[in-house]
């Protein structure tokens, strides 16, 4: 076999991860705005498979961060395709910017890619503070001042309660990531986000029904949600969910997931009204019936 | 929910129709050769300032029996290449009689859409009528027309009027493929729409855009362009047409007003006269 014909398989054979990790590139380096893009996790590692997902930090100059975090969700689902507004991730560690989740449809499949955007002072500290590689540097002899504006904005953002909206998106994308761990074989990630999962189901539960709640986590739902038919059938459902086998199944996500539905169909209609025809396209990328 | 009380049945029928329903063993047939014969490398993306890329096709019926040749002309159309590869959309095609310009296979990706647009401008005065036959879509799949959103359910040919201005998406796939035939008016066409009909379910009537909405539109686009991502600007803006009723041609007005505000008037020149040609009204050549 030819050295052509060998690059040429190798090409049609390379995981869609890497188109994307291109396109991704090529659209968000048009702005001067962007400073850094930084590659992290496995793609980072060389330890990438099928399923790994594309994980980005972004660099933004600090004086055009917010307005950046602003057009973000439009951005990604005009540019690359993004089915549901991006996750607030909550797991990410705090670095000095903000932390984003989203689901890509790219090539039939659905891809996660995850972004990791901060100002163009903090990148500095996020580099020393996870394993990554630099694949788009705008100036290597620039300096980049704090701003304290986009300090002030990563903080309030932060520390801004979730709408149900917010939640349904973050049982969505939970619930693609133990897909992915029930594919790799991977049961304590999944253990642990099954419960991210039910906790989710729990907030949209709380965000809905008791909204001025000040009882920490799953304290007193039984006192301030049960005591309505409506409130009951939520916290039935919730009792369903927490009484499933502690690794995720297959068919655990599923009932799992339509769970989630019938509990935002009766709490929150209009985020389901918002999000149907991204719950539709989430069902058929993931295979679910 | 979005209403579906206002729409006016009588105007949407004259833009859009079901005809005949399909059998679904035919169907299944149908799609099956549509997902299975054509070479992904064959699909051709003509059109090009119709469309925000993502939208392809192959000819079935042509003035060349090439699949590949697909920008549509006046002729006495041959069978491609391709259709003699799909017998069971051949028989479906010769079944109805027909009088056909052109039949092509339509693929529509995710996150693709023909633009707000009017057609068959080029052509000359004959009366003809675009069917489509959907063979696989999805719920993000949808027509608007007359500022009406309309889910193309498979199973049925439907008629659209392409003079109507309209426009097509798919925002979040899987790909949608449609069967479009352009045929000459004749007495079996007007048999065939003797008896056509629209289903309440399968049309939702778009809102009115407030002017609120569309300053907050414009803000966020304007917004992009000033951090570089042109466009990705004007994509968010043309996506409004999908769910929004507005007059005809106010996107193409609100991206021209973009690139005012940006000062570059070589840009909103440009999309006033992009505006003209989508729209039919400048004597252009070359729509879809």
């Amino acid at each position: 076999m030819s050295l052509p014909a060998l690059s040429k398989l190798a090409e049609a054979n390379r995981p869609e991860q890497f188109a994307l990790l291109e396109h991704a590139t090529e659209r968000f380096t048009r702005s001067s705005a962007v400073t850094a893009l930084l590659v992290r996790g496995s793609l980072a590692r060389g330890t990438a498979d099928r399923l790994s997902d594309v994980d980005f930090v972004v660099g933004v100059e600090d004086s055009q961060f917010e307005e950046f975090i602003s057009v973000l969700d439009a951005l990604v689902t005009t540019d690359l395709g993004g089915i549901l507004p991006g996750w607030q991730d909550t797991i990410v560690g705090s670095m000095g910017g903000l932390g984003y989740v989203y689901l890509i449809g790219w090539s039939g499949h659905l891809q996660q890619l995850d972004l990791y955007v901060a100002p163009a002072s903090a990148i500095s500290r996020v580099q020393e503070r996870t394993a990554c590689q630099p694949i788009f540097t705008r100036d290597p002899a620039a300096v980049y001042e704090p701003d304290l504006g986009a300090a002030r904005f990563v903080a309030e953002t932060m520390a801004m309660p979730r709408s149900c909206e917010d939640l349904l998106i973050e049982a969505l994308v939970v619930g693609y990531l133990i897909r992915k761990r029930i594919t790799r074989g991977q049961e304590f990630i999944a253990y642990s986000e099954g419960f991210l999962f039910n906790t989710a189901a729990k907030n949209l539960i709380k965000t809905a029904l008791a909204p001025t709640s000040t009882f920490y986590g799953w304290y007193q739902l039984k006192e301030e949600i049960g005591t309505t038919p409506i409130g009951r059938e939520c916290l039935n459902h919730l009792m369903a969910l927490i009484s499933t086998p502690a690794i995720p199944t297959l068919a655990s996500l599923t009932e799992g997931l339509d769970r989630v539905f019938a509990v935002a169909n009766m709490v929150a209609p209009e985020a389901v009204d918002n999000l149907r025809e991204a719950i539709d396209a989430f069902r058929y990328y993931l295979e679910l019936p | 929910m979005l209403s579906t009380a206002d729409v006016d049945n009588e105007v949407l029928l004259g833009q859009i129709a079901c005809l005949q329903s399909i059998d679904t063993m035919v169907l299944e047939r149908l799609r099956h050769e549509a997902l299975t014969v054509p070479d992904e490398q064959m699909w051709v993306a003509e059109y090009s300032r119709y469309q925000s890329g993502g939208w392809s096709t192959l000819s079935l019926l042509n003035d060349s029996g090439v699949p590949t040749d697909v920008r549509i002309s006046d002729c006495t159309p041959v069978e491609t290449t391709l259709l003699q590869r799909m017998p069971a959309t051949r028989k479906l095609l010769a079944s109805l009689g027909l009088r056909y310009m052109w039949v092509r296979l339509a693929r529509l990706g995710p996150n693709s859409f023909l633009w707000e647009h009017r057609d068959y401008d080029e052509l000359d005065g004959s009366e003809r009528q675009r069917l489509h036959i959907p063979l696989m879509t999805n719920s993000s799949a949808t027509l608007v027309t007359g500022g009406v959103r309309v889910s193309l359910r498979p199973g049925r040919i439907w008629r659209l009027t392409p003079t109507h201005v309209h426009g097509a998406c798919n925002l979040l796939g899987p790909d949608r493929y449609h069967l479009l035939l352009d045929c000459y008016a004749d007495d079996r066409l007007a048999e065939l729409a003797a008896n056509e009909w629209v289903d309440e379910a399968d049309i939702v009537q778009l809102p009115e855009a407030t002017e609120a909405e569309l300053q907050g539109r414009f803000r966020k686009a304007l917004s992009l362009a000033r951090l570089g991502y042109h466009q990705s600007a004007e994509s968010y803006l043309l996506r409004l047409f999908y769910e929004r009723s507005l007059p005809e041609g106010r996107i193409y007005d609100l991206i021209a007003e973009l690139y005012d505000a940006l000062g570059d008037f070589g840009a909103s020149g440009q999309w006033r006269t992009n505006k003209m040609t989508l729209l039919g009204v400048a004597g252009s050549r070359g729509t879809a």
